[in-house]
């Protein structure tokens, strides 16, 4: 084969090892080498354990991804590692076990090569703020890669592998691959794998996703996290609902103009239909998708823990959980009657359209140093703005996925597709035809950091 | 500047009532936070949904019963 095998697509990469044409542990060396000399850049990867890494290869057995070289989150348990959450502590205990992420890798034959960084406590939507130091964005190493999977989505973009395991709470999978120029699958609630997460047993917003550079790769992956075959089907007649509203339309003019060529180009290619649908309160809702997961996150934390806090970690994290304890019961029994109303009104919607598309953030990704987004309503912070867009499918349950679709800048713009509940693999079938419908302009766009000459390699 | 009196002391006494410390960057945060988030708070709270039939124990992986 011609070319640096750590330069194809996911699919490619397992497919050449698969037939032979690539050695895994020349691979697994090389994946190593790459990070070693891309990281600093990016600080996409937050910890690389090449012996244990290599025990994997070793004990791999033959399965889809076998010896593939992948990133997961600093969010589930290793064998060998806790979770840090992106953070100098954790207020629940964290211990290494294998995780359900870890465990479906593992039997699909998958090499973990390193630990992706995060947004501190998963609690932002940028990656600016994380205990390692912030993931840089490879399109412009100055601005946010997204969060809270930034690592994961750096080491995609940035080509340190080609495949990462992320998470997603409030479209933390989603922005990130919007912001470096991936695609990125939100599965439904309780379709992927999630054990082990200090969360599991209280979210009802968290899901574990993929994040690759088109959607079959995305579905390859999805369908190892999922446990299950995401089938691929053509999207042909694809009903796409658009929603005009003031929250919806509150976005940059390139993003805006972006969005709505791929919505056409999706429309054209499947031979579907655009129609035009109404989601009242979606403002309140992203509201009400927060209130649930700080309530989800604060349980069992106490009053002196919050005394006794970590001194490394970042006053915006000590003081939002302190603020959290502030919330009224009240708005949470009252956000989950939202979320009642909206599960309702997306069922009715689902009865008419297939997908409801948006851009998955309202502007490309914002300076590290203030992540803040101009909007026609006003200068933004990006995570009162991303969490708009965002967190809907988390607290409604259904699974949504970001495409690349342009940019604006020299950055990346995306669209969120969202499909009814267990409509995951009529999401990828979508965004393929979407890729379809732009030549893979976009999917296959690289920023110039990953573009640098194969002596590197 | 009444509303960030009432702000400053809703803060103040809630954390207090709690037990929890607050230093000045904890609150100077903690206001930020406030000033971002409760607006919304609000909004949410006045939002009419006596007519929303609860939904029990909701299987967020299907649509609603």
């Amino acid at each position: 084969m011609s070319g640096d095998p750590l330069d194809l697509g996911l699919r490619a990469q397992a497919a050449a090892l698969a037939a032979g044409e690539v050695d895994p542990g020349e691979l697994l060396d090389a994946a190593l080498a790459r990070i070693e000399q891309r990281n600093p850049a990016l600080n996409a990867v937050v910890e690389t354990f090449p012996e244990r890494s290599r025990e994997m290869l070793a004990a791999a057995p033959s399965g889809p991804l076998h010896g593939v070289p992948l990133v997961i989150k600093d969010e589930w348990p290793l064998p060998w590692r806790a979770q840090r959450f992106g953070a100098a502590e954790l207020t629940v205990p964290t211990a290494p076990e294998e995780s359900g992420p870890y465990r479906a890798l593992r039997d699909a034959g998958a090499t973990i090569v390193g630990v992706g960084n995060m947004h501190e406590l998963g609690a932002g939507s940028t990656g600016a703020t994380s205990f390692y130091g912030p993931a840089h964005n490879p399109w412009d190493p100055e601005r946010c890669p997204g969060g809270s999977s930034s690592g994961p989505a750096a080491s995609v973009a940035g080509g340190l592998v080609t495949g990462a395991v992320g998470a997603d709470g409030l479209g933390s999978v989603r922005f990130p691959a919007a912001y470096c120029g991936l695609t990125g699958l939100k599965p439904t609630f309780g379709r992927a794998a999630m054990e082990g997460h200090h969360m599991a047993p209280t979210t009802s917003l968290i899901v574990s996703g993929p994040l690759c550079a088109d959607a079959a790769d995305c579905r390859l992956l999805g369908s190892v996290l999922c446990g299950e075959k995401l089938p691929a089907g053509d999207a042909a007649g694809l009903r796409i609902g658009v929603v005009r509203d003031a929250v919806s339309e509150d976005v940059t003019p390139d993003v805006r103009e972006a969005c709505e060529q791929a919505i056409e180009a999706l429309r054209g290619e499947t031979s579907g239909e655009v129609r035009e649908i109404e989601l009242p309160d979606l403002e309140p809702a992203a509201v009400a998708a927060i209130l649930i997961i700080n309530s989800e996150s604060m349980g069992g934390t106490t009053p002196q823990q919050l005394n006794e806090l970590h001194p490394e970690l970042s006053p915006v994290a000590r003081g939002t959980l302190k603020y959290r304890m502030l919330l009224p019961a009240a708005a949470t029994v009252q956000a989950t009657r939202v979320r009642t109303m909206m599960r309702r009104r997306l069922a009715a919607l689902f009865e008419g359209v297939d997908v409801i598309a948006w851009p998955t953030v309202p502007a490309p990704a914002p300076p590290l140093e203030a992540p803040v987004v101009a909007l026609p309503s006003g200068p933004t912070v990006a995570d009162q703005a991303n969490v708009r867009g965002g967190a809907l499918a988390n607290m409604t349950g259904i699974p949504a996925i970001s495409v690349p679709v342009g940019l604006s800048g020299g950055l990346p713009v995306a669209l969120q597709l969202q499909g009814a509940w267990g409509a995951d693999a009529l999401l990828l079938d979508a965004a393929e035809a979407l890729e379809r419908a732009n030549g893979r302009r976009w999917v296959d766009a690289r920023p110039p950091l990953a573009q640098v000459a194969p002596t590197e390699a | 500047m009444e509303g960030t009196a009432q702000t400053d002391q809703f803060i103040a006494s809630g954390l207090a009532a709690l037990g929890i410390e607050a230093d000045e960057v904890d609150l100077a945060v903690i206001g930020a936070v406030h000033q971002l988030l409760w607006p919304a708070v609000v909004e949410l709270l006045a939002l009419d949904t006596a007519a929303v039939e609860p939904e029990p124990c909701p299987d967020l992986s299907k649509a609603p019963r």
